[in-house]
Order: C-alpha cells, then structure tokens, then sequence
C-alpha cells in the first residue's frame, strides 16, 4: 500500500501560499503564516493472537496564523481545495478585527519567499514508515507475540501493536521563510500480563522513533522488545508496594529524563515565560539546578521522535543549553514568544497537525552526563528507591507540583538493590527538585521511540534522556508505612 | 462565526455510499462513521484575546470486513473519489487481518428500532454565541477571578468555546443513524501568589450542551480564585493512614480511571481487577454506578451508541453489587452475549468500549456534613496525573487538598500522595455526598473513604 505523501509544493502553489497570507493579514495582522500538511498514519495490532485490525488513516489540510500583538488568530480547512484555505484565511485574519484599536493592513505586495536551507540533523535512506509493508508489519508482530508467550508460563495475555506516522509539511509566512520537511516515524509497542493466583501484572516495552526499517532486525527487535515486557509483568508479581516517605531516589538513565522534561523543562517554554506564569521568568543567571548539573534542549538528535530538520514554523533545528553547571542560561522561544520579547526562535515552535496553532514546545530534553559510575550513585545510598522503569509524568506549570509513576522499582538498602517494588508514585515540587540532584552518573542515554508530551490538548513527540541521577529526597507514594 | 457543520441527513447518506462502496470492492460486511463539527474557541490572558480558533472537521471512517476479518481506513476527503479510495483501502487491509467469527455489523433486530424519547442535545443559542460575546464571557471569567482577592494578581487564562457537531453511522445490514449536538465549555484558571516566589493555581470550567447550562461566570471564577488563594501556605504532612474525604472533581477522577475495570473485553483477557466478581459486593452498599446515554441535555447522551445500538441506562454497580460489564457488539459476540450499548467511536477509530454519561449516584449527606464526621484525615482537591493502575485498580495520585482536624479544614497541603487499591477504596466509602454536579460526561459527588495512606515527610 502506497504511504509516501506528495509534493506539497505543488498542491499549494507559492502563488496561493502568498495569497493565504495577504487575506490573513488583510485585518490588519502584524504576521502571518500558513502551514500545509499531508499525513498518512498506518496501524497494526496483535491482540489475543489474532491480527484484529490494520488501519490507514490520511489527514491533509492547511492551517492559517494571523498575529497581531500578542494575538493569534486561527482557521484550517481539510484538503486542499483554494476556496476552503482562502476561507480560512479570512478567519484568522479576523483577530484584529475582532481585537479593539486595529491597524490597517499592509498592501497585498507578493512576498519574496526565501527557501529554509537548514541541513538536515541525521539521513535517513530507507525509513521503516515507507519500507515495512503490512505483511513486514504483521510479521514483526507474530515474532513479538511468540516470544513474550513462550517467556514464561505465566504470561497470560500479548497484546503488540506496531503504528508509522509519514508526515510532509510546508510552512510560509510573511517574514518570507519557506520551509518543508519530512518525519518519519514508527513505533512498535508490547504489553505483557502476567497471571499468577489472584496477582496480575501487566508490562510494556517499546521500540521505534525516526528510524530505518533496519532498525528492526538489527538494534531493536520485535524479541527484544517483547522479552522486556513479558519479564518486567511476571517480574512485578513478585514486587512488594513501596513504603510511603521521603528519601533518596536514583532514577535510571534513557526514559528516566522524563523527570527533567516535566520539573524543569515545562517551565522554560517561552509562553509561560512572556507570560510570566512560569517561576522561571525571573531566575535568568541564578543558580536553579545543583553544581554540576547541564541542561539541554535539541532537535538535532540522530534517529529520535523529538528531532528534524525545521520546525513547524519553518525555523531550523538548534541546540539550547538552558543550565549550565546550575546556573539558568537559556529558554526555548517559538516565533511568537520569541517576537514579543525580543528573542530569536529556537526552533521549539510545534503543532500537533495543520489543524492547531504552534505552541512553544520541547524536542529532546535531557541531563547532560557527570563523573560518577551509575553503580556508585546506588552503593552509597543508605535506604532508598532505584527507579528502573518510569510509566507517565505530569507536571503543573504553574504551581510546580510534579509526579510521576514508577512502573519498576527496587528497594536500595544499604548500597544494595534488594527486592522488586511497583505502583510507587513520585511526587515533589519542579521549582526545587533539579536543586536536589545529588550524583550524576556517566551513562548518558537519550530515548527517542516513545515519548508524547501534551500541551494544551495537542500531543507532540518527544525524546528525553539523562545519565543515571541522584536526587536527594523526593517523596515515594505506597501504603506501606 | 462563519458557516455551521454538517448536516446529519448528509453524513448519513456519505456512510451509506462508503458501506456501498466497501461492498463494491468485495466486503462481506462493511460500516461507516462520519463525524463533522465546527467549533470556536477564544481564549484571553492579561485582560485581551490570546488565541481565536476556528475548527471545522470532517471525515470518514470505512471497517470493511472480508472473511472475517476487518480492515479500516478513515480520511478527510469526502470526495466521491476520496470515499471510495478509503472502501478499497479497507478491504484491502482486511486481507493481512485474522479471520474471527465474532467480527460483523448488527441487524436491526440487534440494534432496537428509533430512539425516540427527547435528549434535547441540540441548543441554538449555543450555536448563535457570536465570537465577540464568547470574548466578553471569557474576559469576564478572568476579570472577577483577578477582582476577587488581592493574592490573585493573575491568571492562567481564561476561555469560552462553543461547538455544533453531527455523527452518523451505517452498515450493511441497513442500519443508518444520525444525531446533532452543541456544546459550550468555560474555564479560567486563577494564580494566587505564595511566599519565596512560588504561586499557587486552581482551576475551574464545565462543559455542557446547552448554554443555559452553564453555571453563572461569576460562581465558577471565584470558585477558582477561592480555591487557589486557600493553597497559599500549603506544606507536606507525615506520612499516615488517614480517612480521606474525595472532592466531586477528584472522586470523579477516580471513576474516570475505573472504568477499564468494566469493559468486556478486559474481561475476556483477565485484565480487568473485576475479573470473575460479577454479582458479588466489590463495593460499600451506599454505591451505586450508573452509565446513562439517555439523560436530556447531557453531554454523553446520545441516541444512538456508535454502532447504532439505541440509547440506554446501565447499572455496574448496584447497592455495591457488581452487576454488570460493558460490551460493544464484537466482545458480546466473543462470549455470546448482546452488546449493552457501549460501542463508542469517532470517524479515525474502530468501535470501542466505552461510556456515555457515567456517575456514582448521589447519597444523602452534605459536604459539610461529611467532612464534620472526620476527626483527623484529608480533604482531597487535586491530583497530578498518573497514578492509576487499570489492572490491578492500584491507585497512588500527587495529590493537593487540606488537612482536616476536627472536622475542619485545617491548612493547606501538598507534596503528599494518596494510596490505596481500589477494590479496597470503594468497599471503605464511608459516606456520599448529596452534590453530584456535572461538568463533563463522568460525575461523582463529594465521598468519604474511610482509609486511605497519605505519603509525605
């Protein structure tokens, strides 16, 4: 089944693009882009042994921006029909009249487009969403099921899915930057669960991100992934609930980076920043991570979710330091925020499809490597918790509470990993939390197959990373007392 | 705001082709669903418009079914063209899928006949909400949350949106369906600001279907703002084993997140904590859980479940009796059963199970009288958001909320976490409050559970 998306360029033509933008400006916007998308989304999913639905899905359409202020106007129109997208120009450009006290719009001169040549940050030849066709797909699956079954007789249930995402943009605004791109990614996901008396434990394990189809057969395979997640299920049947309190906590490197994602890089997103909702805003130069402690954020990270060449608002890819051994040097700007206070993008402007507005967003965000063994972080560790597998975070903004759930722990005593713990949720405070970092191991692991981060209703991929780290006391939800 | 969606007669009639289409390409069985809405949005921060957006969605979804085994596309071109690529392409997709006897579309005789009792789901005057007025509610939300006491000195924004949308479905055994309805949401979020820099938030919305639903701006932002300035000062508390007293928001949360536990084919795999406890007590005798698709003016009601089943009441627990699962028509076919109405989808997704409007059916007490019964525990306002664990019904939220000491509302709390199984947790309500309120399609009042563990110090 055909799954390259098309040449946008040529059903969007530069003409019609520059015309978009003249009508979203006509209200009297100070800026203005369109964004043209065309997406094709596949599905597989092994479920009881039995291949229970493969799925297409095709999302075209385009989105116009007109801002003026701090003020952002916003229409789509599915397909690609001209009158549709002029309509939805026309409802954006609304936002200045909408506003009080508009400006005049400017003339309807033709922009002089000026093509993005950002390089791009890794090549990708034979990409696993074009190359793998279902019955590739199916086969993958079957050997995942197979394995995760024949683990242990107390695997009770599999369920593998494997899901690709073939992605072409286009975005042009008034400031003259042209700009597409391409994403590929795919993703095979598998749950175990386990069965064993009245204890049932369930698992997962994941592969993917933009990857080549090779990826599969060599780096991670379907056996891989389903082994990790038949043993982490039976594994958990044996775990003990964790005791309730505040103490040391190691948390592993790879997926554990989802701790610096949440605390920390929220809040240097550039709109709570303008805005000045984030406790960040005000700590530029300050020290806000322990010593030793370096913070980046980059889209340039080979074969990971979070990564590409331009931006959803055509801007290229960049690396940004935003701590430095402790100290607040950086935040993260999309074209908006970056405009209204004098910052130049970072390329961190990001929309889920052509369907929504681009919000400031993370890429790949992670703890850059210290001088410890990851070992020695645990031998030195009285009591404690080391997290092995972390399942989903959140955190809120703007009051800083954060939690995250451990899906795999063990219980550190005395220097020693001792016994298996499960449903313990970590919780604490992002405002203080990168401050109680205490070792920072070498292992430094960037996980790019999974992660979607949610802002405002639009879910966005992500990688995030981190050498194994040490964090003083954070508090450890359990009923054991 | 400009143009309306689309009309249901007409979407009906796009399914009906798509199922015709998917037949032409060799489907034994075949459905559609087709979904299209406009909506708009305003949101405003610092006293001005941030954001306008106007959505306005479209699309289709064929399930082709060919030997047994089902293939799905779904799309945005509703052209004649684009209808018939997705039918080829679901029958194409089919080939690679397993052959399972259990997979077809219902008949008439399965589905019941019309639902022909009123829902009133559809409010014109939702509809009318012009674009300047959503500003002014939205504006007004943050103006009175801002006015109401001087700690709020800003907000997180507030917003207003308003949305017509229609669903239809068909399938080849001539069963077609199709329904409009409205929608208008609220929220502001207000900010009180704490010592050491730090700043507290709460949030306050609903979501309803018609516009003289919506609770007075006024009472939901100062609400907000209330809620947020009686954070300031919150610490952590020792770590104990406490009765713990749910607030609606939080109790509703918690049903949210159970709801796994219900579903047949959960069941069928043993994945669900309920596994093998139908007719037994799982739960205190004062609940009592109700799913409901034929609740007037509801936002989860609907004629019809996405599969054409008619509407209906369900109830899953009984006086704390468990007495039923939830099914769509392939896991009622799996097990020999009929499907209770909860095949839910949208155009880009095949059917699943899923609820309509779910509720913990009011007690008798009131809030205040609840929180007088407990001599020492925790009232429990918000949460992060992992924390539930949908096969074991383990339960370890981030939590916010108060300290209680003799029956009142001590101080502030966070940095705790609040544990328990919830198994454990629904045969402890202790009592129910008498404040069920809806502000989405799952509610649930104010709830006393007798023990839960806080972690904190």
């Amino acid at each position: 089944m055909d799954s390259a998306s098309p040449e946008l360029s040529q059903l969007v033509p530069r003409e019609l693009l520059s015309e978009l933008l003249a009508i979203a400006r006509s209200g009297g916007a100070s800026f203005a882009d369109a964004y043209a998308e065309h997406a094709i989304v596949t599905g597989a999913s092994l479920d009881e042994g039995r291949l229970k639905t493969a799925s297409y899905s095709v999302l075209l359409g385009v989105g116009v921006r007109a801002i003026r202020g701090e003020q952002t106007g916003y229409a789509y129109a599915d397909g690609f029909a001209p009158e549709a997208m002029r309509e939805a120009a026309r409802v954006a450009s609304r936002i200045a009249r909408e506003s009080p006290s508009a400006a005049t719009g400017r003339d309807g001169t033709p922009i002089a487009f000026r093509v993005a040549d950002a390089p791009a940050p890794f090549e990708l030849r034979d990409p696993a969403t074009l190359a793998l066709d279902e019955e590739a797909k199916v086969a993958l699956l079957r050997r995942a099921d197979e394995t995760a079954r024949a683990h242990d007789p107390r695997v009770r249930e599999v369920s593998a899915s494997f899901g690709t995402s073939a992605r072409a943009f286009l975005v042009a605004n008034t400031d003259g930057v042209w700009a597409e791109d391409r994403t590929h990614l795919s993703r095979l996901v598998v749950s175990a669960l386990a069965l064993e008396g009245d204890e049932r434990q369930e698992s997962f394990a994941t592969a993917g991100g933009c990857v080549e189809a090779s990826y599969y057969t060599s780096e991670r395979t379907p056996e891989s992934v389903a082994l990790e997640a038949a043993a982490g299920a039976v594994l958990l049947l044996a775990a003990r609930e964790p005791e309730a309190g505040s103490y040391p906590v190691v948390v592993c490197n790879g997926w554990g980076g989802v701790m610096v994602h949440e605390c920390f890089g929220h809040s240097m997103e550039g709109d709570t920043i303008r805005k000045r909702t984030s406790i960040r805003a005000t700590q530029q130069g300050q020290q806000v991570a322990a010593h030793g402690v370096t913070i980046v954020d980059s889209g340039l990270v080979p074969w990971s979710r979070g990564s590409f060449r331009v931006d959803d608002e055509g801007t290229a890819a960049q690396r940004t330091v935003l701590v430095q051994d402790g100290v607040l040097v950086g935040y993260l700007w999309d074209r908006l925020n970056g405009m209204l206070t004098g910052n130049a993008p970072t390329g961190n402007g990001r929309r889920t499809s052509y369907r929504d507005y681009p919000l400031c967003r993370m890429t790949n965000t992670w703890i850059e490597p210290g001088p410890h063994s990851s070992k020695a972080l645990i031998t030195d560790v009285k009591r404690g918790l080391y997290c092995k597998r972390l399942g989903g975070g959140s955190v809120n903004p703007a009051d800083g509470n954060f939690s995250f759930q451990v899906t795999e722990g063990w219980m550190i005593e005395d220097g020693k990993l001792t016994y298996p713990v499960r449903n313990a949720t970590l919780t604490g405070n992002g405002n203080d939390a990168m401050l109680r970092i205490d070792g920072v191991a070498s292992d430094l692991a960037i996980d790019g197959t999974t992660g979607s981060c949610g802002k405002d209703g639009q879910w966005k991929p992500v990688g995030v990373g981190q050498p194994t780290v040490r964090f003083s006391g954070i508090t450890v939800g359990g009923t054991a007392l | 705001m400009s143009g309306r969606h689309a009309a249901p007669e007409e979407l009906r009639s796009l399914c009906e082709q798509a199922v015709e289409r998917a037949r032409a390409h060799g489907a034994a069985e075949a459905d559609a669903c087709s979904e299209g809405s406009r909506a708009f949005t305003v949101r405003v921060h610092g006293g001005q418009v941030d954001t306008l957006k106007q959505s306005g969605l479209r699309g289709l979804g064929v399930r082709a079914m060919v030997s047994g085994a089902v293939g799905f596309a779904s799309g945005t071109d509703l052209s004649p063209q684009g209808v018939d690529d997705l039918a080829r392409r679901a029958v194409a997709l089919a080939r690679f899928a397993t052959p399972d006897v259990a997979n077809g579309v219902p008949t008439p005789a399965e589905t019941g006949n019309l639902f022909d009792a009123p829902l009133d789901l559809f409010d014109p005057a939702a509809l009318e909400l012009e674009p300047e007025h959503k500003i002014d509610m939205a504006l007004e939300l943050e103006r009175i949350a801002r006015g109401a006491d001087p700690r709020v000195t800003r907000t997180d924004g507030a917003s207003v949106s308003s949305a017509g949308g229609a669903f239809a479905m068909a399938n080849s055994q001539g069963v077609a369906r199709a329904w409009e309805g409205t929608s208008v949401s609220a929220w502001v979020v207000a900010l009180a600001d704490d010592r050491d820099g730090r700043q507290q938030s709460a949030g306050e919305g609903m979501s309803v279907r018609h516009l003289a639903d919506l609770a007075p701006l006024e009472q939901m932002a100062r609400q907000a703002a209330a809620r947020a300035v009686r954070r300031v000062g919150a610490r952590s508390v020792p770590s104990a084993r406490v009765p713990v007293v749910m607030h609606p928001d939080i109790a509703g949360a918690w049903l949210s997140e159970m709801i796994e536990a219900w579903s047949g084919e959960a069941l069928l795999k043993q994945s669900s904590w309920l596994t093998g406890r139908l007719g037994e007590s799982i739960a205190s005798p004062l609940v009592t859980v109700v799913d409901d698709a034929t609740m007037p003016r509801r936002l989860g009601s609907s004629p019809y479940d996405g599969e054409g089943y008619v509407a209906r009441r369900n109830v899953l627990v009984e006086q704390g009796r468990l007495a039923m699962f939830l099914y769509d028509h392939y896991h009622a076919r799996r097990v020999n059963g009929a499907s209770t109405g909860n095949g839910l989808r949208g155009w880009s997704h095949t059917p699943g199970i899923g609820t309509h409007n779910l509720y913990l059916e009011a007690g008798r007490e009131t809030p205040e009288a609840i929180l007088a019964k407990v001599d020492r525990g925790f009232y429990y306002d918000d949460q992060g958001s992992f924390g539930f664990n949908p096969v074991t019904g383990d339960y370890s939220f981030q939590a916010q909320g108060y300290w209680i000491e003799h029956g009142e509302l001590a101080h502030p709390v966070d940095g705790v976490t609040v544990a328990g199984n919830s198994l454990d947790m629904l045969m402890g309500i202790a009592a129910v409050g008498n404040d069920l309120v809806f502000k989405s399609s799952v509610a649930a009042p104010t709830l006393l559970i007798s023990e839960m563990t806080v972690s904190g110090s």
